[in-house]
């Protein structure tokens, strides 16, 4: 792990519902980019299908005055994550640059963490995935495919946060702001999710962060989430 | 990938720097196929191509490396390093997609890398229907296709009918000069997401070919009537992109949407007020409106309005038409007044859900865009630009069976598309030959004789022409990859037919296409490479006056008796498999359903009230019959369901498409009633009565990916 001191980043995202329609492409670029395990109806039944991202949809109100609240949810990157003091093997810990990160090789599957996240984000590989031939010549090369045993969840997308900070050392600059895009905000049409460096005040995401209508998810547990979520305007 | 580093990209590319894959990102666009021995492992190469999964036409942008197959040779196994597509992501030159993408569009990757895919010609070995095939030389089946068509050909060309898929590109181009050298009729579309009536409205109004361009991300204030444009009508992306802008893409204004719709569509959930309007009633809500802007002075642009369509706007019964709609008075006049008094109002009507009188809904939404003052301007409605190439139209598409003789099937499925009781399968297995050039067996594929099997969309080169697109638009593909399978393109395939039959045909390429809309200076390489070819458009305004004289509009027409069968169904273009396309695509199978999050299957949405008359919760299986037939399907109570109106969206239920589809759930088509939209005879999907019967608990549970326990009870649904 790069511990220099040019790296200062504190990724975070920052999902606006007033744009977000609910349309679940996060859902899909998610799967593409990080090689999720493929669910059937069986194991679909039995809540082992894995989404990393999904979008929760909440029913306010009552007919004929109803409406309905699209909220993407991932794993929020909490400052104070409470997965990670229960896992015994450290497989779960806090990378410098503030991602919570999961360590698949040291995981033994305890799921003490996936037990103790109040979002729901963490998800137990009970069986070795399986793709149809030729389905997995699709797999990104880039992240690592997760066996029995294993916990996972998303990561923002490290592989593609790697790759830019490589990219801009490389070349002797700084990273740009918006440079980095995980793969759900890469993907979505509407513009609802902003990626970038909570250290710098002037990226958009910083500056939506602290906009009137961002809030974050069950904020009052103490879990200082990095995803924040801006209310609809009305 | 955004747009600078893109432009990067081309720009190398096209300095002719990139030879080879080596080092930086920016140096390893190669423009056309990939040969296999020159993928460097580890290296990505991003190629531009075109999304077919909908009719939409966005372009995109394939990121290909290496990866291994396994391949038997002489009874041995070998691994072979072949190029592979690793994802798909909007191309950012593309003014369609932005450099966005839909989940539907990931998703193609799944049906390139399908375990299903048709692998080699084949020859039916089963009865019609069953699906059972052999291997065939491409050579014999050619010529027995041929030989066949020939025979048709000099009896009567009128008999042959070709049906293919809802997108305007190369291939129909292909497909219509086919048809043309034959001597047959045009080709036709079957899929419930085709627009004809949107197509036709836009005619008879404006006079404009293809389908109006609504400007939503520099309106102020939009009413969306029957068109769930951000789940899968028209143009998602384009819409999505264009919402993005209207509410929180300009600072210090804010869009409001306000969606009329028979169903808590997606649209309707991202409104900032949900008009929950009676199945049907569109052109009533509608024509409500325009004499409410009328009446209070409100209609800006009132003078453009033709005589006899203003008079019968005020003609009409305004008590009656709101009590049909089904919504409050109060609520209705509000509506009508603040889009008088926005800055920038506009209507988005549509037919998501096709009823008999769709047509009046839509003309009646394009003149009371015309009485807001917004047609050809910024904000508004905009003409369609002069198209390259048209869709296949969605009409009188089982009078066109019923009178053929031979079926050309091209990734179309009638068998789903149309209700059972409209005899479909029947016409089908009395066919004297049905080819298919699709890449999968469905449905309809079943009762084959002969498949020709194309290649996939990302295999080779194709030229697309958005529907909606700012400008001129047409997205370019050129092969990515090597074919994986004894498969060819649909043109060649043509050709070999037709020079079998001694006729003369050439097949259109994208470069045919592009070429003659060169600018002096541009290249067709240039243009392959970027991905496309856009030209800014200039907004215009109707080149004549309005059309019409009268507005007429009319109550739907519902089959089945209302005291046997009292509640509206309504299947629904499902936001995952769209028009039923997309279900043989494991991804979307597991994408949760946005109203039920339902997984692996679709349920039928019944509102709590009726629920709780029936006895049924969510989870139940039911019985959904008509007087034409019957399906079970599991319940899903849906807090936002209109009382009386049973919806399901359409995707599941197909006898045949692969592993991840076949035998599950069910097609909420199947049990329609043969009614027809009145103007284009094409499928009125939404004009059927049903009755609901509980089944209780069986084997076989919903699957929900967010569970009423996670908002409810106790959580915990892993």
């Amino acid at each position: 792990m790069n511990q220099s001191n040019q790296t200062q980043h504190r990724w975070g995202m920052a999902i606006d519902s007033d744009r977000c329609t609910g349309c679940q492409a996060c859902v899909a670029a998610c799967h593409a980019e990080n090689n999720l395990p493929l669910s059937d109806a069986e194991s679909a039944a039995r809540g082992r299908a894995v989404h990393w991202i999904r979008v929760d949809r909440y029913y306010e109100g009552e007919f004929p005055d109803i409406r309905v609240k699209y909220m993407p949810v991932l794993c929020q990157h909490c400052d104070e994550a409470p997965c990670e003091p229960v896992c015994p093997v450290y497989a779960t810990y806090k990378n410098p640059e503030g991602l919570n990160v999961q360590v698949y090789n040291r995981c033994v599957g305890t799921r003490y963490c996936a037990n103790n996240c109040p979002y729901s984000v963490r998800f137990f590989n009970w069986f070795d995935p399986v793709w149809p031939s030729p389905l997995d010549l699709q797999h990104n090369p880039d992240v690592s495919i997760r066996m029995a045993g294993v916990m996972e969840k998303c990561t923002f997308c490290i592989q593609r946060i790697n790759r830019a900070e490589r990219e801009a050392k490389e070349e002797k600059r700084p990273l740009a702001d918006g440079e980095v895009q995980p793969a759900c905000v890469q993907s979505c049409p509407a513009e609802a999710m902003v990626f970038g460096d909570l250290n710098d005040p002037e990226s958009k995401v910083s500056r939506l962060a602290e906009s009137g209508r961002s809030t974050r998810l069950l904020e009052e547990l103490g879990t200082q989430p990095k995803v924040f979520y801006l209310q609809r305007a009305t | 990938m955004d747009r600078r580093d893109f432009f990067k990209i081309v720009s190398t590319a096209s300095a002719g720097v990139a030879t080879s894959a080596c080092g930086k990102k920016s140096d390893a666009l190669i423009p056309l196929l990939v040969p296999d021995h020159e993928i460097v492992p580890g290296e990505e190469q991003w190629h531009p191509s075109v999304c077919s999964e909908c009719g939409g036409g966005c372009g995109v942008i394939a990121r290909v490396m290496e990866g291994q197959r396994t391949i038997e040779r002489s009874g041995e196994k070998f691994r072979e390093r072949i190029a592979c597509v690793k994802k798909i992501e909007g191309n950012p030159l593309d003014p369609v997609s932005g450099g966005r993408l839909c989940a539907r569009g990931h998703a193609a990757l799944q049906s390139l890398y399908n375990p299903d895919r048709v692998r080699e010609p084949m020859r039916r070995t089963a009865p019609r229907g069953k699906a059972g095939f052999t291997p065939e030389p491409w050579d014999s089946a050619v010529a027995a296709v041929a030989e066949k068509l020939a025979r048709a050909r000099s009896s009567d060309p009128a008999k042959i009918l070709f049906l293919t898929r809802p997108q305007a590109s190369t291939r129909t181009l292909t497909i219509q000069r086919f048809l043309e050298s034959l001597g047959a009729p045009p080709a036709l579309s079957c899929s419930v997401a085709g627009l004809a009536v949107e197509r036709k409205a836009a005619d008879l109004v404006f006079g404009w070919r293809g389908l109006p361009r609504y400007d939503l991300g520099q309106a102020r204030y939009a009413l969306g009537v029957g068109a769930d444009f951000l789940g899968g009508w028209a143009s998602p992306v384009y819409y999505a992109r264009q919402f993005g802008q209207f509410r929180q893409g300009r600072p210090g204004i804010r869009g409001k949407l306000i969606q009329a719709e028979s169903r808590m569509s997606l649209t309707a959930g991202s409104a900032d007020e949900w008009l929950p309007l009676r199945p049907g009633s569109e052109p009533h809500l509608l024509i409500a409106i325009a004499r409410l802007l009328l009446d209070e002075k409100l209609a800006r642009n009132a003078q453009q309005l033709p005589a006899g369509v203003a008079e019968s706007i005020l003609a009409a019964n305004l008590a009656d038409l709101i009590r049909i709609s089904g919504i409050e008075e109060r609520r209705l006049r509000r509506v009508a007044r603040e889009l008088g008094e926005s800055e920038s109002p506009i209507v988005i009507a549509g037919a998501s859900i096709v009823h008999t009188n769709s047509l009046q809904s839509l003309v009646a939404a394009h003149y009371l865009n015309l009485l807001l003052g917004n047609v050809g301007r910024s904000g508004g409605v905009l003409a369609p630009q002069q198209a390259a190439a048209i869709d296949p139209v969605n009409a009188n598409v089982l009078e066109a069976l019923k009178r053929a003789q031979i079926l050309l099937l091209d990734s179309e499925n009638p068998v789903y598309s149309l209700p059972s009781a409209s005899g479909v399968m029947e016409v089908l297995g009395g066919l004297e030959m049905i080819v298919s050039f699709g890449v999968f067996v469905d449905d309809s594929v079943a009762y084959a004789d002969t498949i020709l099997p194309d290649h996939h969309t990302l295999e080779f080169g194709t030229a697309v022409v958005p529907p909606v697109a700012p400008g001129i638009a047409i997205n370019v593909a050129t092969p990515l990859v090597q074919p994986l399978y004894n498969t060819r393109p649909i043109g060649q395939t043509l050709g070999d037919i037709a020079r079998k039959m001694n006729v003369p045909f050439e097949p259109i390429g994208a470069r045919d296409l592009i070429e003659p809309q060169l600018a002096p200076g541009e290249t067709w390489d240039d243009v392959a490479r970027q991905g496309g070819l856009w030209r800014d458009g200039e907004a215009t305004e109707p080149a004549s006056k309005p059309l019409g004289e009268k507005l007429e509009w009319s109550d739907p027409v519902f089959a089945g008796a209302p005291e046997q069968f009292p509640l509206q169904f309504q299947p629904y273009p499902s936001l995952q498999f769209g028009d039923g396309r997309g279900a043989n695509l494991p991804w979307m199978q597991e994408l949760p359903d946005p109203a039920s999050s339902s997984m692996w299957g679709l349920p039928v949405e019944i509102d709590p009230q009726t629920a709780a008359r029936l006895n049924v919760n969510t989870g139940d299986w039911v019985r959904v019959e008509s007087a034409q037939g019957s399906l079970e399907a599991l319940a899903y109570v849906h807090p936002a369901a209109l009382p009386g109106v049973a919806s399901m969206g359409i995707g599941e239920g197909h006898a045949h498409y692969g592993r991840f589809a076949s035998g599950r759930g069910a097609n909420p088509l199947s049990i329609l009633a043969p009614v027809w939209e009145n103007s284009t005879n094409t499928l009125a999907f939404g004009a059927t009565r049903v009755r609901i019967t509980r089944l209780g608990r069986r084997p076989g549970e919903l699957i929900q990916f967010s569970p009423r326990d996670r908002e409810q009870g106790p959580w915990g649904y892993r």
